[in-house]
């Protein structure tokens, strides 16, 4: 033993043990991913393209539903779908964020961070946090080219429109922990992308996005009742039309708090899960 | 200094070590112990269980049954504390793509602790010793596999580890870049460092190794010095291609005569002879020379890992097995 202690004593000097605080792993990890995102503005164009394509399409599909029984009067059909898709484009750049996280894992980067003293939340509250700056820069392109190419003039004015976008951000990057957790368990790009995917449909489809919840045949209406998609859109679409929305953004941010504390346990059991 | 744990005797220690993967059992009973400031070689196939092995050392999963301790703390009760004194360079450069060589570094050294000044004259540091400045904010992604995996080993090294466990470092890399990693796993050893390393090649765990444990399908066959395992499987093997099959018999028995054990297949013209003695060679030459009519031409083999195996885990005895059957 004396013959080995000397050497050991040395390199154990040399670096005494001394972790980085929780505030430190996540402010450094949400640097980097934010540091990918400057270096590649392409990513967040390319991830507006869809929710813009949706956003020109149907408000051309669908602007006689403006016309049908059931639907606010006076609203027009493009007022009333800019805040659903703001909380649609939110959980898209969330189930974005989900995909990333498993090519990263198997980059091996992330078993790189797994083996060091760092609490496994904060690697995937880091991504969380980066992805919610990408989604709001989104959400402020998607205001600006749906005033200015579609004519999106909600009663609630500019400032109604920020707190959508808003309130769609926070619902986004609440929900956008069920497609963290998918990710953390499943741990393969192709099967998280359908998986999720399959996920985001009645989340998108099964709520009051695109046409009133009360115009929804019986069924739906349920389903959609049970959509936490569905109230983040209601309060999105209240503030934006400048309604009186106070209830319904509490209604909105506690549910999907609620939604997206559960499924963040389970994505932080799912990635501590050894492989 | 006043660490929980004395000063341990064994840096890693592990004690009927076993691991399932639902129905498939990866690892079966494994024991291994290595002093601090030694190169514990896991040698073995792939599929032997060499980084399952690895995986529970470094705290990335559970053990089925058993213990194991790594720089005194045990892997499951004390993982954190087992993290703040390891690294991991696995088979599967572990580094961010998208940002930079010196990035990279300064992220895990922040991620380890250190302040921002130090981490980015650590990173310095480290890029100089690996070859990379040139490179170093480039990002990554346009990085040769060669420099990616040096950049991964330098990233493991931002935190100075008690322990680093290296799985398969040398997969991949040109001779000159392998035996750059060599000369800098022997210098971490000679400061003091803890080595565990994976590897297919025998070569590598002879020259780095203290002791070699080697592994097959998930159980420790053998384990002890390089010198007594290279023992255990016999020396080299002297191979001539000879000029036809009449060659080959002659040279059989002319070899027999002289005390030698020559091995051959009819069919091929290559004969094979086990060298036990410092002059088994100059005798085969000589005889050859003598009584080998045509050109031929003779090289010698070192054991290679299938000899290990086939020596340590014995070769598949068909006859053996239908005794044992009947």
């Amino acid at each position: 033993m004396t013959a080995v202690a000397p050497a050991r004593s040395a390199a154990a000097s040399a670096a005494p043990p001394q972790d980085a605080g929780i505030w430190t792993q996540l402010r450094v990890l949400t640097g980097r991913s934010l540091r990918a995102l400057v270096l590649d503005p392409r990513l967040v164009v390319a991830s507006m393209l869809g929710p813009l394509l949706m956003l020109g399409m149907f408000s051309q599909l669908f602007g006689s539903v403006a016309r049908a029984p059931g639907f606010p009067s006076g609203v027009r059909y493009v007022d009333f779908l800019v805040p659903a898709i703001m909380v649609t484009s939110a959980l898209q750049a969330a189930l974005n964020t989900a995909v990333g996280l498993t090519q990263e894992m198997r980059s091996g980067i992330i078993a790189r961070f797994r083996s060091m003293p760092i609490w496994p939340g904060s690697v995937l509250l880091a991504r969380s946090a980066a992805d919610t700056v990408r989604c709001a820069l989104q959400q402020l392109l998607l205001l600006v080219l749906a005033a200015a190419l579609l004519g999106f003039r909600p009663a609630g004015g500019p400032l109604g429109a920020l707190g959508a976008a808003a309130l769609a951000l926070a619902v986004g990057c609440c929900l956008g922990w069920i497609f963290i957790a998918i990710a953390c368990w499943i741990r393969n790009a192709e099967l998280v992308q359908s998986v999720a995917g399959l996920a985001t449909f009645p989340l998108v489809f099964a709520s009051n996005a695109f046409v009133p919840a009360s115009a929804l045949p019986g069924w739906l209406r349920a389903v959609a009742a049970a959509n936490p998609a569905t109230y983040g859109i209601r309060a999105a679409r209240s503030v934006a039309l400048g309604e009186p929305a106070l209830a319904d953004a509490v209604a909105a941010l506690s549910v999907s708090a609620a939604v997206g504390a559960a499924a963040a346990a389970l994505a932080v059991r799912g990635f501590r899960r050894g492989g | 200094m006043t660490a929980v744990p004395g000063p341990a005797e064994y840096a890693i220690e592990a004690a009927g070590v076993s691991k399932w993967f639902g129905p498939v059992q990866a690892l079966d009973g494994v024991t291994v112990a290595a002093p601090p400031g030694s190169v514990l070689g896991l040698l073995g196939h792939n599929g032997a269980g060499k980084t399952t092995l690895v995986n529970v050392l470094a705290a990335l999963c559970r053990p089925t049954a058993g213990t194991a301790r790594v720089a005194g703390y045990d892997v499951v009760r004390q993982s954190r504390e087992v993290r703040r004194r390891i690294a991991l360079t696995g088979q599967f450069a572990a580094v961010d793509e998208q940002i930079s060589g010196r990035d990279n570094l300064v992220l895990v050294a922040r991620l380890r602790g250190t302040g921002r000044r130090d981490a980015l004259r650590r990173a310095a540091e480290l890029l100089e010793m690996f070859d990379l400045t040139g490179a170093a904010d480039r990002p990554v992604r346009g990085y040769s596999g060669g420099m990616r995996r040096r950049l991964d080993l330098a990233a493991s090294l931002t935190g100075r580890p008690e322990v680093l466990f290296l799985d398969e470092p040398t997969t991949g890399l040109d001779p000159a870049a392998r035996l750059a990693a060599w000369t800098v796993v022997e210098r971490l050893v000679r400061d003091g460092t803890t080595v565990v390393l994976t590897t297919q090649y025998l070569d590598e765990a002879d020259r780095l190794a203290d002791t070699i444990t080697v592994l097959a399908g998930g159980r420790v066959v053998a384990s002890g010095a390089p010198a007594d395992l290279k023992a255990r499987v016999g020396g080299r093997t002297a191979t001539a291609r000879l000029a036809g099959p009449d060659a080959v018999r002659a040279a059989a028995r002319a070899l027999r005569t002289e005390g030698l054990g020559p091995e051959y297949d009819p069919r091929r013209d290559v004969i094979a002879v086990p060298l036990t003695g410092p002059r088994d060679l100059a005798v085969v030459a000589r005889t050859l020379d003598a009584e080998v009519m045509g050109d031929y031409e003779l090289a010698v083999t070192a054991p290679t890992l299938d000899d290990v195996y086939l020596s340590l885990t014995g070769p598949a005895r068909p006859d053996a097995a239908a005794r044992g059957a009947s």
